[in-house]
């Protein structure tokens, strides 16, 4: 009992200092990515304090987490006080609790414990390995984090930040049902909800979901990109619209929970495209798939998955580059006129795969995952054609009223 | 009439007092009365439980039950929308912790992702479309406050005095036993077992409340499509007269 516990909380430690170091250094990251893309050099300079040694801007983090505590921090007087300072907690405890089911690795062997303390399996690298509503979890905590964005924006008591906090409560519903579609299907292909179970279906048939099912893959994708309010779905912070959005009025350690909190929720999100789809630990030919592994086996499955999280994040990255912003009408269109018909499209075929595909599979002499990612590729083209035909998210914007231009003649309108 | 019946009944009638008391009618007055009242019956309710054995379980129950207690008289008694929101939102946060302390993870989960994390959404997006400025008088003010209060007698008074009932006195029969406790919501095929017994034998009750759920939602879109025509109309009618003009 005392041994699960001291485990449990030396996950809880890691998982956590990890986190907070991961998010620093994206932040780093993301500024030397937006120097690369735009043809700059970006923060380059802080190294070592007190003496001239640069180590490539690798300072840079720390910096500004310092300036970030103490700078003085201001409350204005119009605010309302208790929420103003309770929805930053709410979000970044939101953001953090979300890796409590999050799997960081397979399995690491027992034998390193002492014999005395009864370990008798091998150690799940997650946090709280007994949880058999995995994905529903990350959900409902998920869900949690709209409160930090929507009181922060009401609690600052300023228009910009309102807007920006209404504006999030919409497109933060909007996607969370697109999001949900899209893990269905994977949850129906393995009749678990657990996230290790996903995983290990993945390793196990060799074949990652992003391949079965390529539709969900896109749609939770998209949709994820736009939980974690990332650039092309950043309505609720627009710099050129809203100021700075919900956390306009911020300032010091309230301001940089939001900003880790948002990087927390982009590394979720690369994190369950990479468990759900892009099939978790596993690789061909070098990681296995079995629970039993050495020490060499145990680290390189921790070093593939971060190494795909950290791809996928690098894509988000290079995605918030080269994608302008959605009008808020398109950001809606999007979500309920295409995400999520398109789920639906896809938890059908998944379903109908589930229910028919092995007996047709048998028939046609395939393998039942390659029967199903045919279905899938073909449900992915021909609901792109017709998303292509139909092009559901234009809307009409002429003006609805005759606008007089300078050079019509007065004249003529009036008579 | 047993002891803990009276005790029982004393909690439930100090607890209602105190929670009229409590309520926002106008004035100020008695709000402190009301909520030493409500504290007092607390006590006396919690006096009445029946103890878990060890005392990490009973420390989280009890932590997890006054947050819930707790939030829910805040949710009625504050005065303003937004804060009543958030205690209830609390509220479901504390009844989700329950419901995990007793192994339903999946009752748990969905608690917080459809109450929490939806429908109080929605309230709250209501709530700030409606009154931004937050000042309106008649939402600041309980409506019936002495019947909501009765109310709450009532259904308090009828649910502890059974619940406390089977609680504090159990029948040898009706207590799951631990073997049946590990076997029903302990299991780790816990969910698909929940979901046999959902789309097994509730398919028809599952499939009436989705229609019913479809009607709402086919409603509101006509409510809204309405809308949309009358203004288009009478844009273009306007239009139509200055071209004629």
């Amino acid at each position: 009992m005392l041994s699960t516990l001291i485990v449990a909380l030396i996950k809880i430690v890691l998982a956590l200092a990890g986190l907070m170091t991961a998010a620093a250094y994206l932040v780093l990251v993301e500024r030397r990515f937006a120097a690369w893309v735009q043809d700059r050099r970006g923060p380059n300079r802080v190294g070592v304090p007190l003496t001239r040694i640069r180590l490539f801007g690798l300072g840079q983090p720390i910096a500004d987490g310092v300036k970030f505590i103490f700078k003085a921090e201001f409350t204005p007087g119009h605010v309302d006080k208790l929420m103003f300072f309770v929805a930053p907690l709410t979000i970044f405890i939101a953001a953090a609790a979300v890796f409590a089911v999050i799997p960081f690795g397979s399995v690491l062997p027992q034998d390193f414990l002492p014999a005395g303390w009864g370990v008798s399996e091998p150690i799940r690298l997650v946090a709280a390995p007994g949880i058999d509503v995995g994905m529903i979890y990350v959900f409902a905590v998920g869900s949690i984090a709209v409160y930090g964005v929507v009181l922060g924006g009401w609690a600052s008591n300023n228009k910009y930040s309102f807007l920006g906090g209404l504006r999030s409560g919409a497109q933060l519903i909007s996607y969370e049902l697109p999001l949900g579609l899209g893990i269905l299907g994977v949850v129906l292909w393995t009749g678990s909800l657990r996230l290790d179970a996903i995983i290990a279906r993945q390793a196990v048939g060799g074949a990652w979901n992003c391949v079965l099912q390529p539709l969900g893959f896109l749609i939770f994708a998209v949709a994820a990109c736009a939980e974690a309010t990332r650039l092309p779905f950043d309505l609720p912070e627009t710099e050129q619209e809203l100021v700075g959005g919900y956390h306009t009025e911020y300032s010091g350690i309230k301001l940089m929970m939001y900003l880790v909190a948002e990087f927390l929720h982009m590394i979720t999100a690369s994190f369950l495209i990479v468990i759900l789809f892009l099939g978790g630990w596993h690789f061909w030919g070098i990681t296995g798939s079995g629970e039993a592994v050495t020490w060499p086996v145990a680290l390189l499955r921790v070093a593939v998955l971060l190494a795909k999280v950290l791809g996928v994040i690098l894509f988000f990255m290079l995605a918030r580059w080269s994608w302008p912003r959605f009008r808020f009408d398109q950001l809606m269109a999007l979500g309920w006129k295409v995400l999520i018909p398109l789920g639906l499209v896809n938890v059908v075929v998944v379903a109908a795969w589930a229910e028919f595909g092995p007996a047709l599979a048998a028939r046609w002499g395939i393998s039942d995952p390659l029967g199903l990612g045919l279905a899938g590729g073909a449900a992915l083209l021909l609901c792109w054609l017709v998303v292509a035909a139909s092009d559901p998210t234009r809307v009409d914007n002429s003006p609805r009223r005759r606008v007089v231009t300078p050079d019509q003649d007065v004249e003529e309108i009036f008579n | 009439m047993k002891d803990s019946h009276t005790i029982w009944i004393l909690a439930t009638l100090l607890g209602s007092l105190g929670l009229w008391l409590m309520l926002p009618r106008g004035g100020r007055r008695g709000r402190l009365a009301g909520a030493a009242l409500a504290v007092v019956a607390l006590g006396l309710a919690a006096s009445q439980t029946p103890r878990l054995g060890t005392w990490t379980a009973e420390g989280i129950f009890a932590a997890l039950a006054l947050v819930t207690v707790v939030a829910a008289a805040a949710a009625v008694t504050c005065r303003n929308p937004v804060y009543c929101a958030i205690w209830f939102g609390l509220t479901l946060l504390g009844t989700a912790g329950l419901f995990l302390l007793v192994g339903a993870q999946f009752l748990a989960a969905a608690t917080v992702v459809v109450y929490a994390g939806a429908i109080l959404v929605t309230f709250l997006f209501v709530l700030m479309l409606a009154q931004p400025e937050g000042k309106a008088a008649y939402d600041r003010a309980s409506w019936e406050a002495m019947l909501s209060a009765v109310t709450g007698v009532v259904l308090i008074g009828v649910l502890s005095i059974t619940v406390g009932g089977a609680l504090t006195a159990p029948p040898p029969e009706a207590a799951p036993s631990a073997a049946a406790v590990q076997a029903g919501v302990l299991r780790p095929q816990h969910v698909a077992a929940l979901g046999t017994e959902l789309f097994g034998r509730h398919l028809i009750a599952i499939q009436i409340a989705g229609t019913l759920l479809l009607t709402a939602l086919v409603g509101a879109a006509v409510i809204i499509a309405q809308g949309k025509n009358t203004k288009t109309d009478s844009i273009n009618s306007k239009e139509l007269k200055t071209d004629e003009e």
